[in-house]
């Protein structure tokens, strides 16, 4: 905990008082610049029903620079590749110190209701996206279920 | 003072201590005790500043290029056309730093950008070394004033 600055001990405070809807992040025991959280997918999106786990670490020039967040669990997803990491502007030459733990999980949170194909992170799922969108879908909500059911989050 | 980033140490003391912000401002500066002169060198080295001639690079002053020098100066120059002051609580928008997330405190050094945001003095110059931009609302500091300061 030595040299935790106080805004990262505010924002973990804010963020159990009150949580955002459909996410937890928890601190790791032994690193409290390590979150753990999971995502639930968010309704009328193909991940609906699904619970994503995401690690979110805060780097030590935070938040001067923007955290390192990446899913943990398989998703298919045109801004999200096979490593489970993530392409959000915010999280690369967007970032500003005024945005917050918060602020990016809801992003993220945005990106798996309106995934942007324009801009992709992985080709393959890009282009699946753009020649049949009705594939793709069904393709994400198949994963949905395979690698994100609810009583899968525990057991990785 | 303010509890930034570069004054960490500062921070983590009061934290030891369960103080809040309020106090830190007037605690005595802890107590240094002077290197011995065998650790003079490394001690030196560990307190250079640390500059980002881009975003995610980091040197210290040794390690830049010229051009970077140029760009770090240049930057620094314009920083310091901003205009700062004292926070007395007459601020009645901005009661907290967002980058540091504190409160402002009676007496501590605030900077204040052309969009009217308001910061800490140390929180903002350290985000502007890297991006000058207001971290609030994402608007280029000040095109006038670099067109002006580049130009002159």
């Amino acid at each position: 905990m030595a040299g935790l600055p106080r805004r990262i001990i505010k924002e973990t405070q804010r963020l159990m008082a009150e949580p955002v809807a459909g996410i937890t992040a928890i601190p790791d025991e032994q690193n409290a610049r390590y979150f753990h959280v999971v995502v639930a997918g968010p309704s009328q999106s193909p991940y609906e029903g699904g619970l994503f786990k995401l690690e979110l670490f805060l780097p030590e020039e935070y938040p001067m620079s923007a955290p390192k967040v990446r899913f943990m669990t398989k998703i298919y997803h045109p801004n999200i590749d096979k490593l489970g990491r993530i392409c959000l502007d915010i999280l690369k030459d967007k970032w500003s110190p005024a945005l917050q733990i918060r602020t990016v999980l809801l992003s993220i949170q945005a990106l798996l209701s309106a995934p942007n194909p324009d801009d992709p992170l992985d080709n393959s799922v890009a282009e699946h996206w753009k020649t049949n969108e009705k594939s793709a879908i069904d393709q994400a909500r198949q994963w949905t279920q395979l690698h994100a059911r609810a009583n899968n989050v525990n057991s990785h | 003072m303010g509890n930034c980033f570069k004054s960490s140490n500062n921070d983590d003391i009061s934290l030891l201590r369960g103080n809040d912000s309020h106090d830190s401002a007037l605690e005595p500066t802890p107590f240094v005790e002077p290197p011995p002169p065998y650790r003079t060198q490394p001690e030196l080295q560990n307190r250079m500043p640390i500059y980002h001639p881009s975003p995610g690079v980091s040197r210290t002053a040794t390690q830049l290029t010229e051009d970077e020098q140029i760009k770090i100066a240049q930057r620094l120059g314009l920083i310091n056309h901003l205009p700062t002051g004292k926070y007395d609580g007459t601020n009645r928008k901005a009661k907290e730093c967002v980058i540091c997330m504190n409160e402002f405190c009676f007496g501590e050094q605030l900077r204040f950008l052309p969009c009217l945001h308001t910061y800490h003095k140390e929180c903002i110059d350290d985000w502007l070394m890297r991006s000058f931009t207001c971290p609030s609302c994402m608007e280029p500091v000040d095109a006038a004033l670099l067109t002006t300061y580049q130009t002159s």
